[in-house]
């Protein structure tokens, strides 16, 4: 049963109360509330990208998801040759994330528009309910499940045209010079002089640059 | 990252004297203190909101409802998440579509914003100089919007 006392709870979910909804991101665990438990999740409402055909490579991000494992995947599908066969590689990607995962998901996104120029995207927001199956690790036989709602992002990267007035539309970026693909996650350490000017370099934040000012 | 300067003495030395020099790393032996810089300025049209970690949620939501609900103007207002904060434009979006009942739409961008921190030598008497470094986030821009009626 969601509810707004705890003092964890930031985000809470302004809708009717559904028995066994927990609210996302909730520092609610069942594993605390007693006795030990296990959670094997189960995706119950999977995104199906709105108004998407099938054929297209999903790629489902996951909070402990290596971004590098998931691009090296994705890149080599993107750009393989026609084969002998007749086979082609894919048109298009999807990248899917829940809740924690999300921005990991954008990032991905964003690190494959840079390597492979000319992409659509088209990005897409929703809720999804996710079913969470616990089990008690000592009886072995009691089990729970969770419905639990969270944002999700579903991100489509086509080399083929998409509906420029599809909500969530982005045109291809225009082609930028990049001086290491690999390093767009990555940190770059510069030996460079810095001249500690204490008025061109300010760390202190002018007003122009203050974030959401509470008018 | 920080690896303080330690003298290694030479095992073999005929005359007994132990020498100190400074070990060979790859790493600068120099301790750093990390500054990040702000990022870009931003232009800030009347309708951007800009979504921190450090506001209240609930001001922030409210604020961005306020801004829709004006009479005056046009009834959309675009949230800009950097990092974190992703997550946060996320869910202030999506609560607000939740609660005008289906009436609002949401139209998501996203982005890479570069992200420069300043190294500064810990003591300013170690020969260390002042570096930056260079790394990329994601930024997401959500425009929250009344469609136009048909």
């Amino acid at each position: 049963i969601p509810s707004s006392g705890t003092t964890h709870l930031d985000e809470p979910l302004s809708r009717p109360p559904v028995w066994t909804t927990l609210p996302p991101s909730s520092t609610l665990k069942p594993g605390r509330t007693g006795f030990k438990k296990v959670c094997t999740t189960g995706e119950a409402s999977p995104c199906p990208f709105p108004g998407l055909g099938t054929g297209i490579l999903e790629m489902r991000v996951k909070e402990g998801s290596k971004i590098r494992n998931l691009l090296g995947f994705a890149m080599a599908r993107m750009q393989e040759q026609v084969k002998p066969d007749g086979q082609v590689g894919v048109t298009q990607v999807l990248f899917t994330g829940l809740d924690r995962a999300i921005t990991k998901t954008i990032t991905c996104a964003e690190i494959m528009k840079r390597q492979v120029q000319g992409l659509h995207q088209l990005s897409k927001l929703q809720y999804t309910t996710v079913r969470e199956v616990w089990e008690n690790k000592e009886d072995g036989r009691s089990r729970m499940t969770i419905h639990r709602t969270v944002p999700s992002i579903c991100i489509l990267l086509s080399k083929d045209p998409l509906d420029p007035t599809e909500l969530g539309y982005q045109p291809p970026a225009d082609v930028r010079s990049v001086s290491d693909p690999r390093d767009i996650k990555g940190e770059r350490v510069v030996c460079r002089k810095r001249t500690l000017s204490p008025c061109s370099q300010s760390k202190q934040p002018n007003a122009k640059k203050a974030h959401s000012a509470i008018h | 990252m920080a690896e303080p300067r330690s003298p290694v003495s030479v095992a073999q030395n005929p005359s007994g004297v132990s020498l100190t020099e400074t070990p060979v790393v790859e790493m600068d032996p120099v301790e750093y203190t990390l500054r990040k810089r702000l990022p870009r300025k931003l232009p800030k049209r009347r309708n951007d909101v800009y979504v921190n970690m450090k506001t209240d949620f609930k001001a922030q939501l409210s604020r961005c409802q306020k801004l829709l609900d004006s009479s005056t103007g046009p009834r959309e207002i675009c949230i800009h998440g950097l990092g974190l904060a992703i997550n946060r434009a996320i869910n202030i979006a999506l609560q607000l579509q939740a609660s005008s009942q289906g009436a609002l739409q949401l139209a998501a961008n996203t982005s890479t914003v570069e992200l420069v921190d300043d190294l500064e030598p810990e003591d300013p008497d170690e020969a260390g100089e002042p570096l930056t470094r260079t790394r990329n986030n994601s930024a997401i821009h959500i425009k929250v919007f009344y469609p136009d009626p048909q």
